[in-house]
């Protein structure tokens, strides 16, 4: 066995052995062990998650499981991974064909693991997320809409919300195309991806969010992910952050190229 | 919290801590992260642009030859974050960088997370970390 499936193997075992000791421990407890300042926080709002917030990620951007974590892939999706070039990650690679190095859209859901924060902004009919990478607004609705039976394909999908308690949002999702990776690691989804998501605010300055991708197309079983943690930036704004190709493209030629070219001999 | 608990998150620790190399940030693949450098020289360019900003600059090595560098940064919103404005540095200014330089041998680096830094020279520093 490999020295890092050893360690991993081992870790879990421990880590198992500590997660039955906890045999009450509460949600917010849960979220305290993933990094929650110990000095008490003040309690959440009710239905209301208005704030601009950070995803707490490893800083080099991110992806919606880790790559560990990934279920089976289906033959379709396994070609489709065969011809990933992912610039992080075990297939890691100077160069490569990320489609964000073109400026298409991050999309949803890799947008939500960035290294920039978004904004939530609650509107009567809708709960919006503004986010700062693309500046791009999600609209999910909170009218009591259903999801479109058959959405026609968009990067970021077509999402409506609910309140499931006072500090608990639930998201569902559709409608998306097939042209994004699920992250800086490549994985790719169909069109027929479906997203539920919980941003369950344990405290006035913590989310922590779990979701679930199910892909039937391309997966075997669902994407799980869950416990990972927003934090509330109080003074922050949301700044511009536009791919703007022109100088994506400018960047690309003078930095990236010359630094992915094979090496001088 | 009971003693069994204990015991089992110090050993989670010790464990992480123990295989922390071998599962270590695997990074721009361009760059090698492992190996953070310095390089000092003179701006020749300053580019603010998304989603990354670059510095060009001149460095002279220690047979006397000059060799232009450029260097990956972030976003202008995460540099504003960091304090950064569009004239935080100019063409001349004489700046030492902390870097990670690509693993090809060409004179560029990625400069762009809370290892990178430029330190001026009367001393005052810009960060680039995300967050």
């Amino acid at each position: 066995m490999r020295r890092r499936q050893r360690c991993s193997a081992m870790v879990w075992t421990v880590a198992l052995a500590a997660a039955l000791a906890f045999s009450t421990a509460a949600r917010a407890q849960a979220g305290q062990q993933q990094g929650v300042p110990k000095a008490a926080a003040a309690p959440a709002p009710k239905r209301d998650l208005s704030g601009v917030w950070q995803y707490q990620g490893t800083g080099g951007g991110g992806s919606t499981a880790e790559e560990k974590d990934m279920p089976p892939m289906t033959p379709w999706a396994q070609v489709r991974f065969d011809q990933e070039k992912p610039g992080y990650g075990t297939r890691g690679a100077p160069g490569g064909n990320d489609p964000i190095l073109q400026c298409d859209p991050a999309g949803f859901p890799r947008v939500m693991f960035v290294p920039t924060p978004f904004e939530f902004v609650q509107t009567p009919t809708r709960v919006l997320q503004f986010f700062e990478r693309e500046h791009e607004w999600r609209p999910i609705w909170t009218d009591g809409r259903p999801l479109p039976k058959d959405p026609d394909p968009t990067w970021y999908g077509y999402a409506i919300g609910r309140w499931e308690d006072d500090n608990t949002f639930v998201v569902e999702s559709a409608g998306f195309n097939d042209k994004t990776w699920l992250g800086v690691t490549g994985y790719p989804h169909s069109d027929q991806m479906r997203v539920t998501e919980r941003y369950h605010r344990v405290d006035h300055d913590t989310i922590v969010y779990d979701i679930t991708v199910t892909d039937p197309v391309a997966y075997t079983k669902p994407i799980v992910t869950r416990n990972k943690i927003m934090k509330l930036k109080p003074n922050e704004e949301i700044e511009e952050l536009p791919c703007v190709w022109s100088e994506e493209n400018s960047f690309l030629k003078r930095i990236r190229e010359p630094a992915a070219a094979k090496p001088v001999k | 919290m009971n003693r069994k608990l204990t015991t089992s998150i110090v050993l989670v620790a010790g464990l992480l801590l123990a295989c922390w190399p071998a599962s270590a940030h695997h990074g721009n693949a361009a760059y090698d992260e492992e190996h953070w450098i310095t390089i000092a020289g003179t701006v020749t360019e300053f580019v603010w642009s998304n989603p990354h900003c670059q510095i060009y600059m001149d460095v002279k090595g220690d047979d006397g030859k000059v060799v232009s560098w450029s260097v990956e940064s972030q976003s202008p919103g995460i540099l504003r974050r960091n304090s950064w404005t569009r004239d935080s540095i100019k063409p001349g200014d004489q700046i030492t960088v902390t870097l990670a330089a690509a693993k090809n041998g060409v004179p560029v680096g990625f400069s762009g997370n809370k290892n990178g830094k430029i330190v001026f020279a009367d001393g005052h520093v810009l960060k680039m970390d995300l967050r």
